[in-house]
């Protein structure tokens, strides 16, 4: 049974990395045509999320789904732990991408590096600067939006 | 609609406007199509938009105006002069009209800084013309970064209290932003609203036509930054991400496009993309070039010992 | 009985402006001549990173982009101590002599030719209600068909701009040290070969066509004169080899050519609204603040001045200047003058393309210096075009642009003396005062931009278009 549900949860995981992708395209294609056969598959995929959460969500799977679950999440807990370094606020101002520094923000309390971000040329992001904690603007901008779990995480703002 | 329209952009990439625009000849030609009332208001900006219009080639701006579209009003190019030339402009509130706008619209003192002409004797602000002729119009188009979202004209601390066209009209405008606008940009977009109303539009009311696509997705120098190659100064082949290169963030064609006759563009020119196609340009797509990222992120004790390079 | 007329808009000029006169008799015994847009590029350069300068300052200005890149490049040089090479400085100016040839083509026969001939009227652009074409039919005709090629020339002038600057209006060619990209041999003779069609296009056309209105209007010989006082900064000049192509930095005044001093340029503003601590300051002095209750001020452009006196600045000054042309200062004399230019220009160029050393690289890393001053004065298409900055913690903090419009339609003076076009004015005989087709035709001679000049307009005073004064 334990099987089952973790083959479940991985495909989870696989149709999120199809959808990201899906809205991805959505987003370049200009094609009437192409988008409404995205729009499509994005039903249809959100048809078999709901299949198989319902699946793995009944009563008596839930605790095992769990158990499926947790030991992954340790393990990327346990990876960014690495990372963790902590900043100050003036400390990070250093990594302001300037004379040869890396690039680094801060949202949420989160630092990630934004060196080699293709949105932030020359440390830079629709005037924002790097080196600074940009959770307000973060929020005001980029609500909802599945973009910082692309980043590499750095470190934590004390 | 038509459920057998082709979709231009993969039926021709490239021609889309000439494309667009031979049909328009064609349908006119057959009386199919009556050609279009189409006045220009040039307001607070540089009035670099109806130059690039002038830079137009296939279709050019003599075709513009013979084939597709009785060209009623602009400051730059028209005939007549000071009453004459308003009596002009005042006679098309009667008829059907499109309305292409270049440049911001200046609100400091009630419109004050930016004057286009005298009607019956009273001032008519940039202010009053977009009031005047924008609701009116069967569309808006507002063309030029300034007349999209208040660009150069707007930037700070926006001596003349500029705003986009938008901000004074409560009706749907739509927007080709660039500095100025490529003339294809205009002239395709007027081609598809002679022959099929308004083009498809994203969120923001550009046309999907031309600014679908991000720079950097097209961009002949990906591969440089995708390998992580950057250029250090002006003038190399490499990928600009480090002088500043907006094409990142910035949705339009040129990669693909190219300007002037289609013989160059500013990456190809060796030069960052200044991201003058996206909102916020010039405020929010600064710094244009730098030096100060350049200096690769690397450690300083390992490569001080390289040749050429010096922190 | 005094009239006053007011024309608004001045239409085929780049921007907005009102000519306000006063006639009396049919002569014009007083004008004013203002600009109708204000931006504030100078406020709006504080606190930018100085190499942007380069690009932004070129949004100034639609039809003269490229005169700001050079200006503001020329300035950033100065305060940076760079010395561009020599083939940096010949890729620059061949960018420069592009701009040239594409303004005076546009200027000729967009802007003028709608004054003197008759275009066909089933186009709606070209209905006006002036009657004075003189030209015969046949010739007319000829004309209008060159004003239909003449738009094909014109935008390959842009062509071969691009073909190394990357794009125009607002290109991204020229820079400090020269320009950004290498001229290869490929791309030297695709600029060579346009500027072949458009030689021909000026010699066989431009200068004939220029020469038939000049036949048929001589009259204009003899109006809109203005002081006579002629200005250059210099342009396609000093090079270490070629020498001097075109014209150096020279003044021309009470019949005498001498060496220009940039000492000599002031900003006047006593009858501008402007305060400052001087009523007439040196550039990099002092950027004056609005004051919009002065007593006397009537417009918000100001006045250059140099060593105290109105100057005229263009085609005509450079042309006198360098001794290319010198039968007499008048609107049609302007005119003439600027197409001759043209073809000087494509000679420049064709010398200039001929000693290029095809792949060179001229740029370098730079770096902002932390604080620093400079100046960039070059002769552009519409004459004397100065760029004026101040560094300060590596960003720009002050910023100074006097534009060749601003001298020749510049306000009065501190000592009252009217500005160049506002003098061209006083004196014209207006032969029909409800179409008094003289004064656009003077003013378009000195081929205005409006956008470049920073002007505002007053507020108040409503006028009829025709309206008796006395």
């Amino acid at each position: 049974m334990v099987d089952r549900e973790s083959i479940a949860c991985q495909r989870i995981k696989r149709i999120i990395i199809e959808l990201e992708n899906c809205i991805n395209l959505l987003h370049v294609t200009p094609c009437i045509y192409t988008r409404s056969m995205l729009l499509y598959q994005l039903r249809s995929k959100m048809a078999e999320i709901d299949f198989l959460s319902s699946m793995i969500c009944s009563k008596e799977n839930q605790i095992k789904c769990s158990q499926v679950a947790m030991p992954q999440l340790n393990q990327q807990t346990q990876q960014n732990h690495q990372n963790q370094r902590e900043f100050t606020q003036q400390e990070l101002a250093k990594y302001n991408g300037l004379d040869g520094n890396p690039a680094y923000v801060a949202v949420n309390g989160v630092v990630y590096d934004v060196t080699n971000n293709a949105a932030w040329a020359a440390a830079s992001h629709f005037g924002l600067t790097a080196g600074k904690d940009l959770t307000s603007e973060f929020a005001s901008c980029h609500a909802g939006q599945q973009i910082l779990n692309k980043l590499k995480v750095v470190g934590k703002l004390i | 609609m038509s459920n057998t329209r082709v979709c231009p952009e993969y039926a021709a990439r490239l021609e889309t406007a000439a494309e667009l625009v031979n049909k328009v000849r064609d349908e006119i030609k057959k009386g199919v199509l009556v050609k279009r009332n189409l006045v220009w208001l040039e307001l607070t900006g540089c009035s670099g938009n109806i130059i690039s219009l002038l830079d137009g080639s296939n279709p050019d701006f003599k075709y513009l105006i013979s084939q597709m579209a009785n060209f009623i009003y602009d400051n730059s190019l028209m005939a007549a002069e000071g009453e004459k030339a308003m009596e002009q402009l005042f006679s098309i509130r009667d008829k059907e009209y499109i309305l292409a706008v270049e440049g911001a619209v200046a609100t400091k003192n009630n419109g004050l800084y930016n004057i286009i002409g005298r009607w019956k004797g009273e001032p008519i602000t940039a202010l009053k013309a977009i009031e005047l002729f924008g609701k009116r119009a069967t569309h808006v188009i507002a063309l030029g970064a300034c007349a999209t979202h208040g660009g150069v004209s707007a930037a700070r601390p926006n001596p003349s209290e500029c705003v986009r066209v938008q901000s004074v009209l409560k009706r749907k405008v739509i927007k080709l932003p660039g500095c100025p606008c490529h003339p294809d940009w205009f002239l395709g977009t007027l081609a598809h609203i002679l022959l099929y109303g308004e083009p498809e539009l994203d969120n923001r009311d550009r046309p999907l036509l031309f600014y679908s696509t991000l720079i950097h997705d097209r961009c002949p120098r990906r591969s440089f930054f995708d390998q992580g190659i950057f250029a250090s100064k002006l003038g190399e082949s490499t990928c600009m991400f480090k002088l500043g290169c907006r094409g990142p963030v910035t949705r339009v064609d040129c990669p693909i496009r190219q300007w002037n006759q289609y013989v160059n563009w500013p990456i190809e020119d060796d030069t960052p993309c200044i991201g003058c196609a996206q909102f916020g340009f010039p405020d929010r797509m600064e710094p244009f070039i730098t030096y100060n990222t350049t200096r690769g992120v690397r450690n300083v004790k390992e490569d001080s010992n390289k040749p050429g390079y010096t922190n | 009985m005094s009239k006053r007329i007011v024309i608004n808009p001045v239409t085929r000029i780049s921007g907005f402006m009102e000519i306000n006169v006063i006639i009396d008799n049919n002569s014009v015994v007083d004008a004013k001549t203002e600009g109708l847009l204000f931006r504030g590029f100078e406020k709006m350069l504080n606190g930018r990173n100085p190499f942007d300068a380069v690009y932004f300052t070129q949004r100034i200005c639609g039809i003269c982009s490229t005169a700001h890149s050079m200006a503001s490049t020329l300035a950033l040089e100065d305060a940076m101590g760079i010395v561009p090479s020599e083939q940096g400085r010949y890729l620059r100016d061949i960018l420069h002599g592009c701009e040239y040839l594409q303004n005076h083509i546009r200027h000729f026969y967009q802007y003028t030719i709608p004054d003197f001939v008759k275009l066909p009227e089933n186009y709606p652009l070209f209905t006006t209600d002036q009657h004075d074409f003189r030209i015969p039919k046949q010739k007319n005709d000829q004309i209008v068909e060159h004003y239909f090629e003449s738009l094909d020339i014109s935008r390959s002038a842009h062509e071969m701009l691009a073909v190394l600057g990357g794009k125009v209006p607002h290109n991204h060619g020229i820079f400090v040290g020269g320009i950004t990209t290498q001229a290869t041999t490929d791309k030297i003779i695709k600029i060579k070969s346009i500027l072949h069609t458009i030689r021909q296009f000026i010699i066989n056309k431009m200068i004939p066509d220029a020469y038939i209105i000049a036949h048929y209007y001589s009259d204009y010989y003899s109006i809109g004169r203005g002081y006579g006082n002629l200005l250059s900064y210099g342009c396609f000049d000093r090079y270490k080899e070629l020498g001097t192509l075109y014209v150096n930095p020279l003044e021309y005044l009470d019949g005498k050519i001498s060496t220009f001093d940039s000492e000599g340029i002031t900003e006047e503003i006593d009858y501008s609204w402007y305060k400052s601590q001087a009523d007439a300051y040196k550039p990099l002095e002092t950027i004056p603040d609005a004051d919009m209750n002065k007593k006397n001020a009537y417009s918000w452009v100001k006045a250059p001045r140099y060593f105290d006196k109105p100057f005229e600045v263009g085609p005509l000054a450079r042309q006198w200047l360098s001794g290319e042309y010198r039968k007499g200062i008048s609107t049609m004399d302007r005119t003439i003058a600027r197409v001759l230019e043209a073809k000087k220009i494509t000679e420049v160029l064709n010398t200039l393309l001929q000693s290029l050393i095809p792949g060179v690289t001229v740029q370098e890393e730079y770096r902002i210096p932390e604080t620093a001053v400079g100046t960039g004065l070059i002769d552009t298409t519409r004459g004397a075009l100065g760029h004026w900055i101040k560094i300060n913690n590596s960003v720009i903090s002050f910023y100074q642009v006097i534009t060749p419009t601003a001298w020749n339609l510049s306000t009065r003076g501190n000592n009252g003396l009217p500005g160049t076009s506002e003098q061209s004015l006083i004196g014209t005989t207006v032969k029909d005062v409800n179409n008094p087709v003289e004064l656009g035709r003077i003013i378009r001679s000195f081929d205005p931009c409006v956008s470049c000049a920073t002007h505002v307009y007053l507020q108040g005073e409503h006028i009829k278009s025709i309206q008796v004064v006395q």
